[in-house]
């Protein structure tokens, strides 16, 4: 009984941490707070709070009739100015002189081309990466992209930590003589000219680089594989060349010379990107945190993980981390080297991990959260009678995918008659009740300058009509249709509506199937499906971060639907530079999205906050973020 | 010398117990669709491929069992797939005492609760204390922890607004989850104590004491309560057990960072890395746990041998 009771106080006592001034549910536990290998929104919440970029999106602006703040990316970052070249292209960025880490070092345009580099670094293997391709070679640092005569990097295996990369070992610059590669069929060689994808050249290579050091010229020969390798020593005996293979030596990385990526530090403070093309939106994308930079010597003496810990993790944003508990919560604390410190109202803010929307909805309403980010959806109708409930359209849609490669889905009209024929305002009204708006096409209107595509709206029907123009008269002959989607009550509501209207005005049969997470994305993947639900949410303001995703393969295609044309004019957007014509080409790539359908549109999304009425500074926006150092709390506000 | 050479044999079970779960739910994992890598957007080829390299999926499955099984028996889980900050190990080491702390004040609830109503009901026959005693035991049986939950967290922190809603941090908070963990063991404990209470007050040497003027107090606690004890000791293997797989539910409900919730969100999420090592941690602590309630049990009747 005894040895109990002291477990007991022993137990208690560990957990002990009374909460911070300010606590919200960020939803879940975040996967990294590495800038560069983090995705998501809940990883955006905490690693806006710890790091800063050199621009940051913040509400900006008048309200539109909606009351939504429009966001823009703004030099209220680590940089304090920017400039345009008239062409485009080059950005040059004026860092702040007072920019400082949270341990005192100053921020420099150095650690900025310092941290894109690792941000590119194909073993960084960034999932974000693509979004850095706009710069100059970028892509090909990040994909291995060589060719005869591009300038290389080399490094070798002399790692000063072993298993650890960085520091990185000893790195020669020289130019790419030849490479050796097994022939094609041996090789999964694959570039989907897109940016997207590609994996660059096979691992199985040689590269026969000339180092030009001091008025000596040398030549020698390196791969990335072991020596004992088959393949390398397959490749050696039955290379026929000129160069000479037998001093061949094991590098960690033979890779396009970062020195020829347009990504530089001009100065300590002038840092300069050159892009391949005028990118209207890179400013949106450099307030994107995957850019935020961290701080090179505390990454090189912890290690690549180690260096987030607390107590080790040195930042630049307004916040530090002071605690993390692994599923429970993240504390941060105010950070005084902030450059705008002055100006951060939260003293600590406590970031908790909880999944379950009511269980987090029972600690809003019991005073333990100030900030709820996913409040239950059965409960909406009833928390929109609140004042205290934060809600606006914003940029994601829920839309269903179509397997453009399984009959009768492989013809645009029977998809064409799938979407006419679904009551979307229905589905708003009685099963998602949130205010959510019926999609009538892919880009969420409000995008600044941009008019969405159109893709018809519930007409039976002209959908009975597309069906017997396809060959299917009231449906007869058509095979039933089966509706994939991720095991979840809201999902399955969906799909048994639509299930009924397009039995009850096709005649068609449909058939539900649920399967849970992992699985579902798998399927999907592998294109095991003829319907599929799917949600995108915008990662900029920009039609781009949508419309780019259905280019013949793209990664997060998977409908299998390929248009040349489409690929063409989504290619021919990034590199118009007259924002007006960008806009109309967009404009018409959705319309060829809309008319060929191999996505139907369903609503677009809205954002739902519960928001407690001490807490000020709270915006809605068109992005639905919420920058912490934006918020402070009236001391007089009441508890809800 | 025969608890050491129990403790032997025991433990020689123990490895190949752990090298069997070891093995299948390797392959099982494995089997199952969905991936670690796998995530909502789509990773683009060059990029799975760096990843794969890099926590060794590229290798061949026979290659991969081998090395796991190395770093295993070294006790290094590797990172975990879902939670990049952290290794296997830096999330069980984190997890576990919060489940421990949990499963502890669960196993103290249902011990004290479970024995005084017990013996109350014994000593009480067919009293009102009795029936209302053994209603509640029986519902705390019959209902199922996560309802309870439910039922507690609209009582005591809506209606009564005693405790908070979920979450980890003070005291308040670790009160009602170990109740809901405790109370279908304390509903059984209650009655196993009842009948083994009853069935020892009916022997002579009960008899005895009460005609040597002991109060019925010392009769009772010293005397009754510890061949009462027995079957009580018996159950808690099972209970351990039970506990144990309760917290995985309850952790849930009440937002707690244990081993369960990191277990289930493994499972969920496809992260090998972490899943095999919670997984080999309860079957480890299972079988320690087992074991130490043998143990016990020879030391209360020495009528026990062990084997």
């Amino acid at each position: 009984m005894f040895i109990a009771g002291f477990a007991v106080v022993w137990a208690v006592n560990l957990g002990t941490l009374p909460p911070a001034e300010f606590v919200f549910n960020n939803g879940t536990e975040v996967k990294t707070i590495d800038p560069a290998k983090a995705t998501g929104v809940p990883e955006g919440r905490v690693i806006n709070a710890l790091y800063e970029g050199l621009l940051r999106s913040v509400p900006d602006g008048e309200p539109d009739e909606l009351g939504r703040t429009p966001t823009k990316p703004k030099p209220v970052a680590m940089a304090d100015s920017y400039q345009v070249s008239d062409d485009g292209t080059v950005y040059t960025f004026h860092i702040r002189e007072d920019a400082k880490w949270s341990n005192g070092d100053s921020v420099t345009a150095i650690d900025f081309a310092w941290s894109w580099m690792r941000f590119l670094h194909p073993e960084t293997a960034s999932e974000y990466n693509y979004q850095l391709f706009y710069a100059k070679n970028a892509s090909k640092f990040a994909l291995v992209d060589l060719h005869e005569g591009d300038p290389v990097e080399v490094e070798m295996k002399d790692r000063p930590v072993a298993g650890q990369m960085f520091p990185r070992g000893t790195v020669r610059r020289g130019s790419l003589l030849a490479l050796i590669q097994p022939p094609a069929e041996d090789s999964h060689t694959q570039d989907d000219g897109h940016g997207h994808g590609g994996s660059g050249i096979s691992g199985t290579s040689i590269f026969v680089v000339e180092f030009d050091d001091e008025s000596e010229k040398t030549i020698q020969a390196f791969t990335t594989q072991s020596l004992d390798d088959e393949g390398i020593q397959a490749l050696v005996k039955s290379y026929q060349g000129m160069h000479d293979l037998s001093e061949l030596s094991s590098v960690e990385h033979v890779l396009f010379d970062f020195q020829h990526v347009g990504i530089k530090a001009l100065s300590t403070h002038e840092f300069e990107v050159t892009l391949n093309s005028p990118t209207p939106y890179f400013p949106e994308l450099v307030a994107f945190y995957p850019l935020h930079p961290v701080h090179r010597l505390s990454l090189e003496e912890h290690g690549d993980r180690e260096f987030t810990k607390p107590g080790k993790i040195v930042g630049n944003g307004p916040f530090l981390l002071k605690e993390r508990r692994i599923r429970d919560r993240l504390r941060l604390v105010k950070n005084e080297m902030y450059w705008n410190a002055p100006n951060v109202k939260l003293k600590s803010v406590d970031v908790l991990a909880i999944q379950s929307e009511t269980t987090s909805l029972n600690m809003y309403l019991n005073g333990q959260l100030d900030w709820d980010t996913k409040p239950p959806n059965t409960l909406i109708p009833l928390l929109k009678e609140r004042d205290d409930f934060v809600s606006t359209p914003f940029l994601a849609c829920y839309f269903y995918r179509v397997n453009t490669s399984k009959p009768p889905l492989d013809n645009p009209l029977v998809r064409k008659a799938l979407n006419m024929a679904i009551d979307k305002q229905t589905i708003v009204d009685s099963i998602v009740k949130g205010g959510q708006v019926p999609a009538r096409s892919f880009v969420p209107p409000g995008m600044n300058g941009y008019q969405s595509g159109y893709c018809g709206e519930y007409d039976v029907e002209q959908a009975k009509r597309l069906l017997a123009e396809a060959g299917y008269p009231n449906g007869k002959g058509l095979p039933t249709i089966e509706i994939l989607y991720n095991t979840a009550d809201s999902h399955r509501d969906i799909a048994e509506v639509i299930q009924q209207d397009w039995k009850k005005n096709l005649g068609v049969d449909v058939s539900l199937r649920n399967l849970e997470w992992g699985t579902f994305l798998d399927t999907l993947r592998v294109g095991d499906y003829m319907v599929s639900r799917s949600g995108w949410i915008g990662d900029y303001a920009d039609p781009n971060t949508f419309l780019d995703m259905f280019v013949t393969d793209g990664p997060n295609n998977q409908t299998k639907w390929s248009n040349s044309l489409y690929d063409e004019g989504i290619e021919k957007a990034k590199y118009e530079s007259d924002p007006v014509r960008r806009m109309a080409i967009f404009k018409e790539m959705e319309q060829t999205l809309m008319d060929e359908q191999p996505i139907i549109p369903i609503y677009f999304y809205v954002s739902l906050n519960m928001v407690n009425s001490r807490v000020k500074g709270f915006t809605a926006n068109l992005q639905d973020v919420h920058p912490l150092h934006l918020l402070s709390l009236d001391s007089e506000g009441a508890e809800p | 010398m025969q608890v050491l050479t129990f403790l032997f044999k025991r433990f020689g079970w123990m490895i190949i117990t752990v090298w069997i779960v070891f093995t299948v739910s390797f392959f099982l994992m494995r089997q199952i669709p969905g991936g670690p890598l796998n995530g909502e957007r789509v990773l683009s080829e060059a990029v799975r491929a760096r990843l794969e390299a890099r926590y060794n999926l590229d290798a061949p499955i026979s290659e991969q069992y081998f090395t796991h099984l190395w770093n295993t028996v070294r006790l290094d889980f590797g990172p975990s797939f879902k939670m990049q900050d952290f290794t296997v190990n830096e999330v069980l080491a984190q997890g576990f005492p919060v489940s421990a702390a949990l499963g502890i004040l669960g196993m103290v609830f249902a011990i004290t609760i479970g024995m005084t109503s017990g013996v109350v009901s014994a000593v009480r026959r067919n009293s009102v204390y009795d029936y209302s005693f053994m209603l509640l035991a029986t519902l705390g049986i019959a209902i199922p922890n996560f309802v309870l939950a439910a039922m507690l967290i609209v009582i005591f922190v809506f209606n009564l607004q005693m405790f908070p809603a979920a979450g980890w941090g003070d005291i308040s908070q670790i009160i009602l989850p170990a109740f809901c963990l405790g109370a279908p063991f304390a509903g059984y404990i209650a009655r196993l104590t009842r009948t083994g209470m009853l069935e020892v007050l009916g022997n002579d040497y009960i008899r005895t004491a009460y005609a040597k003027g002991l109060s019925p107090r010392t009769v009772v606690l010293k005397h009754g309560l510890r061949g009462a004890l027995l079957p009580v000791v018996s159950y808690l293997g099972p209970a351990i057990a039970g506990i144990l797989t309760g917290s995985l539910v309850l952790e849930r409900i009440f937002v707690i960072p244990g081993m369960g919730s990191h277990f289930i969100e493994a499972a969920i999420q496809r992260d090998y890395t972490l899943a095999m090592g919670a997984l080999l941690t309860y079957t480890v602590l299972l079988f320690v746990m087992n074991t130490l309630v043998d143990l016990a049990y020879s030391i209360i009747d020495p009528r026990v041998k062990l084997e």
